[in-house]
C-alpha cells in the first residue's frame, strides 16, 4: 500500500548472557503506517526499539533504511537517521520552557541563540501539531500529555522519519489518549512512519494499521489490523514455552490468614481485595507498570495504603512502617536486590540478622556473633548458600547466591506472609529451580505466600491462586486450574470478553 | 588454602597497612632526623593525638551513616572556652561536673546539627558548614575578645595534660592520651557489638535496605551527630587541659584534622565501612608524618594545611585504586559471579 518501506530491520539477534532478547526478527515499517508493536514482558520489544535507536548493537542482522544498509552505533546516529522514541516518562528540562525544550538537541545553531527566531519556529512546529501550549511557558508544571507533546515537538524539529512510542498512553487520561492520538495520526499523514507499543489492546486496535506480536524474542505474527482479533493477539502472545513445571504440592491450608478489602493508595492503585490462606500461594500476575509491586510495598509499609482495610487473623490492623508489618508476620523480599535487600559489604552473617538483632543479645545488650553466626550457618545448609563461610561479604557472593542470603534473611524474621517480589529475575536456571522448590517448602510449612511475577508461565506453575492487575486495578482472581497464559493475558491488557470465569470476588474454594 | 583470605577482609587489611606505615615512618624519621625517637617527640604526638582523635571517634560515627560534621572544630573550640571560663569562675567545681558540662554542650551542639540533617533532610555538608560559622560566632560573642588563661583555672586541669601516670622507659603515659584511648576502646566495642553499632554499618552501606528492615534511619542518624558534638565537647575539654590558655580561634582547624584522620584511617566516605580504631591510626599518622616532615625538611607550620589536604587526597584516591585491586584479587580467591 506504500511502496519501499522507510526502515527495514532484517534478521536481527541479541543475546544478553543466557538470554536470547531477540531471534532472528525482521520487521518493516512504511510511511505514513501506524505500526503496532505487541508482546508480553520480556518478550524483546525494548531490546528491538534499543537497537532501532542505537542502544544496543544487534549481534546479527542487518537494518536499511530507504533500502540502505545503515549502522546506528548511538542515539544521536539515530536522530540524524530521523529515528526519535518517545517514552511513557518524557524527558524534560523542567527549568527550562517549552521552546528552549523542543529545541535543546540544536547543538549547531551558532553561538547566539536567536530568541524570536526559536519562538517562532516552536510555535510552528506546534502549530502544524494543531496544539495550543505556550512556548514562553517553563516545562515544570506542564501535564504529562502536554511534556508528551513537546516531545513530539522535539522529535518534528528534527525532521523526524520514523517516531517510536513506547507507552505513551500509560499515564494519559481519556481525553488527553484522543489528543495524542489525533496529533499520531496527523503525523502519519505528514508521512511519519510511527512504532507503536501499548499494553492496551484496545487502543491498538483503535490506532494501529499492523499489528506486530514478539514472543520470546522471536516474531510470531505480523498482518494488516483487519486480518487481526483480540483474540488471536493474546493467543500469539501467550504460548509461551514452558520449560519444566514445578510440581507444587496442595499446601492451602482451611485458616485464612491475611485479608485485604479494597486496599488502595490514591494515584497507585485501588480496589484491591483478596484472601491468603496458610500454605497458600497467591500468584501476582500483570504487565510492567500494572503496579503489582507497589501493592507489596503497602502490605509491607513502604509506601503504605491510605484506603481499604487489612485483616490479620480476624483482626484489621494499621501498617504504616516496615517494622509494624514485621510485627505483624510480613516480611517482603525486594525485586532489587543490590539496591533495596542487601548491605553488600557487610557478612552473610550480618545481612541475616540485621532486621531481628534483637534476638542475639546477652543479658547487657552485646549482640552474640557466634549465635548469629550459627543461625546464618543453619540457612546456608538449608538453602545451599555456597560460600567458604558465613563471615564472607556479601558482594563477594553470584546473584543467585545473595538471592538465597536475601532470602535468609527474611525466612529468620520466622515471617506467616512472606511477599515474595520478581525471586528469581536475573539468576540462573539451577537457583530458580531451588527457589521454586523453596516456595514450595515454605508453603508446606503453612506460610501464605504472595509471588509477584512477571515470568507468566513461574506465576501459574507455582500459584494457587493468580491475581492478575491491570494499571493499578485488580484485573481478576483466577484459582489454579481456571488460570491459563491466555486468560492472564486477556486480564492483563484489559479485554474482557475474554473473560469468561472472571471472579471479582476472591474465591474460597478449594 | 584461602583460608587467610576467609578471615580477613581487605578492609581489615587497611589497619594493618597503617601500622606498617607507621612503622616505617618511625624508621625512616628516626634514621634522618636526630633525636627523633626521643620521649619528646612521642609526648607531643600522644598530647595533640588525643584531641583530634577523639573528635575523630565522633566523626567516624557520622561518617559511617554516609554523613560528615564539618562544625567539630568550632564545638571544640566552643566548649574550650565556656567550661573554661566556667572553671575560672568557679574554681570549686570538681572534675566529674566540668567532664560532665563538656560533654552536655558539645551534645547539644550535636544534637541541632542531627535534628536539621535527619529530619530537616538538608545535606550535612551544608549543615555542618552552617553550624561551623554559627558555633564559632556564638564563641566570639560570648568571649567578647577575652581570652581564658591558665592562671584563671583550678590547678587540676592544667595538672591532667603534665602527670604522668605511670611510664614506659621514658614514653609518660598521660590521662588525655588515656582518656582518648578508653574512648577508641569503648566506641570499637560499641561498633562491633551492639545493634547500634550494627544498624550504623547497615544504614551507612545501604540506607534502602536499612529501611526496608524496619531500621529507625533518622533516629540513628541524629544520635551519631549527638555522640559526635559530645566526642567533641569531650576534646574541647581536652583541648583547655593540654594548653589552659583559650581564645576564640581555639580548635579552628580541627574540622580538617579529624576529617582527614578517618579518611586516612580507612572509613569510607561512602559509608558503611571503617573503625574507630583505623581513625585513631589515621590521626597517629598524620601527625607522625606533620612532626616528621616539618622537622626533617624545614618547612614551616603553615605547610601543614597542605599537607593535610594532600593526605586526604591520597588517601580517598588510594581507597578507590587498591581497596578496587584488593576486592577483585579476593573475588578471584573466593566465588566468581556466575550471572550476568
Amino acid at each position: 500500500m506504500h511502496g519501499a518501506p522507510v526502515l527495514e530491520m532484517r534478521d536481527i539477534s541479541r543475546r544478553f548472557g543466557n538470554t536470547q532478547a531477540l531471534d532472528r526478527v525482521s520487521l518493516r515499517l512504511y510511511p505514513g503506517e501506524i505500526h503496532a508493536l505487541l508482546g508480553e514482558n520480556g518478550a524483546g520489544k525494548s531490546t528491538l526499539i534499543k537497537i532501532m535507536t542505537g542502544v544496543h548493537q544487534p549481534d546479527s542482522g542487518q537494518i536499511l533504511l530507504d533500502g540502505r544498509p545503515v549502522h546506528i552505533g548511538s542515539t544521536l546516529e539515530a536522530q540524524r537517521l530521523g529515528i526519535a522514541a518517545i517514552y511513557q516518562e518524557p524527558l524534560m528540562y523542567p527549568d527550562l520552557n517549552v521552546a528552549e525544550n523542543i529545541f535543546i538537541t540544536h547543538a549547531n545553531r551558532g553561538l547566539w541563540v536567536d530568541w524570536r527566531r526559536m519562538y517562532r519556529d516552536a510555535e510552528n512546529i506546534l502549530s502544524q501539531l494543531d496544539v495550543r501550549l505556550d512556548v514562553r511557558q517553563p516545562a515544570r508544571g506542564l501535564s504529562v500529555a502536554a511534556q508528551q507533546t513537546v516531545e513530539i515537538a522535539r522529535a518534528l524539529s528534527l525532521q523526524v522519519r520514523m517516531l517510536i512510542m513506547d507507552e505513551p498512553t500509560a499515564a494519559l487520561s481519556a481525553h488527553e489518549v484522543d489528543q495524542l492520538f489525533a496529533i499520531v495520526q496527523r503525523l502519519r499523514d505528514q508521512g511519519v512512519s510511527i512504532l507503536f507499543i501499548s499494553h492496551r489492546l484496545e487502543e491498538v486496535f483503535r490506532i494501529a494499521d499492523r499489528i506486530t506480536i514478539l514472543r520470546d524474542g522471536q516474531l510470531i505474527s505480523s498482518a494488516p489490523r483487519a486480518e487481526v482479533t483480540p483474540e488471536r493477539a493474546i493467543r500469539d502472545m501467550a504460548g509461551r514455552a514452558i520449560e519444566q513445571l514445578f510440581p507444587r504440592r496442595d499446601t492451602v491450608r482451611e485458616r485464612v490468614l491475611v485479608q485485604v478489602r479494597n486496599l488502595g493508595r490514591s494515584g497507585v492503585f485501588s480496589g484491591i481485595s483478596f484472601d491468603v490462606r496458610e500454605g497458600e500461594v497467591l500468584g501476582f500476575a500483570g504487565l510492567v507498570g500494572a503496579r503489582r509491586t507497589d501493592v507489596g510495598l503497602a502490605l509491607f509499609g513502604i509506601a503504605p495504603a491510605d484506603s481499604g482495610t487489612i485483616t490479620i487473623d480476624g483482626r484489621t490492623v494499621q501498617i504504616t512502617k516496615p517494622a509494624q508489618a514485621m510485627r505483624h508476620g510480613i516480611a517482603y523480599v525486594s525485586e532489587d536486590r543490590r539496591s533495596l535487600g542487601l548491605s553488600l559489604p557487610m557478612s552473610i552473617a550480618a545481612n541475616i540478622t540485621l532486621p531481628t538483632l534483637h534476638r542475639y543479645l546477652t543479658p547487657i545488650g552485646l549482640l552474640r556473633r557466634r549465635a548469629e553466626a550459627s543461625a546464618a550457618e543453619e540457612y546456608r545448609r538449608r538453602l545451599s548458600i555456597r560460600a567458604p563461610s558465613v563471615e564472607v561479604e556479601v558482594s563477594r557472593l553470584s546473584g543467585g547466591n545473595q538471592q538465597k542470603v536475601m532470602l535468609s534473611k527474611w525466612l529468620n524474621t520466622k515471617p506467616r506472609l512472606l511477599i515474595l517480589d520478581e525471586p528469581t529475575r536475573g539468576i540462573d536456571v539451577g537457583a530458580k529451580a531451588e527457589v521454586h522448590q523453596m516456595i514450595d517448602d515454605l508453603a508446606a510449612e503453612g506460610i501464605a505466600i504472595i509471588l509477584i511475577s512477571s515470568d507468566l508461565p513461574e506465576v501459574l506453575a507455582m500459584s494457587d491462586r493468580v491475581l492478575v492487575m491491570r494499571e493499578g486495578r485488580q484485573a481478576g482472581v483466577f484459582s489454579r486450574r481456571e488460570a491459563t497464559q491466555e486468560r492472564i493475558l486477556a486480564a492483563a491488557m484489559g479485554q474482557p470478553e475474554t473473560l469468561a470465569s472472571q471472579v471479582t470476588e476472591p474465591s474460597a474454594q478449594r | 588454602m584461602t583460608t587467610w583470605r576467609q578471615r580477613i577482609h581487605p578492609e581489615q587489611l587497611r589497619e594493618v597497612s597503617l601500622v606498617v606505615l607507621i612503622a616505617a615512618a618511625l624508621l625512616i624519621f628516626g634514621w634522618q632526623i636526630e633525636n627523633f625517637l626521643s620521649a619528646r617527640t612521642f609526648n607531643r604526638i600522644a598530647a595533640s593525638v588525643a584531641i583530634v582523635g577523639m573528635v575523630a571517634i565522633g566523626q567516624t560515627l557520622v561518617v559511617l551513616t554516609r554523613n560528615i560534621d564539618l562544625s567539630v572544630g568550632s564545638i571544640v573550640g566552643f566548649t574550650a572556652y565556656f567550661v573554661g571560663s566556667q572553671l575560672a569562675a568557679n574554681n570549686a567545681m570538681g572534675a566529674p561536673a566540668a567532664v560532665a558540662l563538656a560533654a552536655a554542650v558539645g551534645g547539644a551542639m550535636g544534637l541541632v546539627n542531627g535534628l536539621i540533617v535527619a529530619y530537616g533532610r538538608v545535606p550535612a555538608i551544608i549543615t555542618t558548614l552552617g553550624t561551623l560559622a554559627i558555633y564559632r560566632m556564638l564563641l566570639i560573642n560570648y568571649a567578647n575578645a577575652r581570652t581564658v588563661t591558665v592562671d584563671s583555672l583550678p590547678a587540676w586541669v592544667v595538672e591532667l595534660s603534665r602527670q604522668t601516670l605511670f611510664s614506659i622507659g621514658d614514653f609518660a603515659v598521660r590521662p588525655l592520651m588515656v582518656a582518648t584511648l578508653a574512648a577508641v576502646v569503648v566506641f570499637q566495642f560499641v561498633l562491633g557489638y551492639t545493634i547500634f553499632g550494627r544498624r550504623l554499618y547497615a544504614i551507612g552501606s545501604n540506607p534502602d535496605a536499612a529501611r526496608f528492615a524496619g531500621l529507625p534511619a533518622q533516629r540513628m542518624v541524629l544520635t551519631a551527630f549527638t555522640l559526635c558534638g559530645m566526642l567533641a565537647g569531650l576534646a574541647g575539654f581536652l583541648f583547655l587541659a593540654r594548653f589552659g590558655t583559650i581564645t576564640a580561634v581555639a580548635g579552628q582547624g580541627i574540622e580538617l584534622e579529624s576529617v582527614a584522620a578517618v579518611v586516612v584511617g580507612g572509613v569510607n566516605t561512602f559509608g558503611g565501612s571503617g573503625t574507630v580504631l583505623g581513625a585513631l591510626l589515621g590521626a597517629f599518622l598524620i601527625d607522625l608524618l606533620g612532626q616528621g616532615l616539618l622537622r626533617w625538611l624545614g618547612i614551616s607550620e603553615f605547610w601543614r594545611g597542605a599537607l593535610l589536604g594532600l593526605l586526604i587526597l591520597l588517601a580517598v584516591a588510594s581507597d578507590a585504586v587498591i581497596l578496587g585491586w584488593l576486592r577483585r584479587l579476593w573475588r578471584g580467591g573466593a566465588e566468581v559471579d556466575h550471572d550476568r
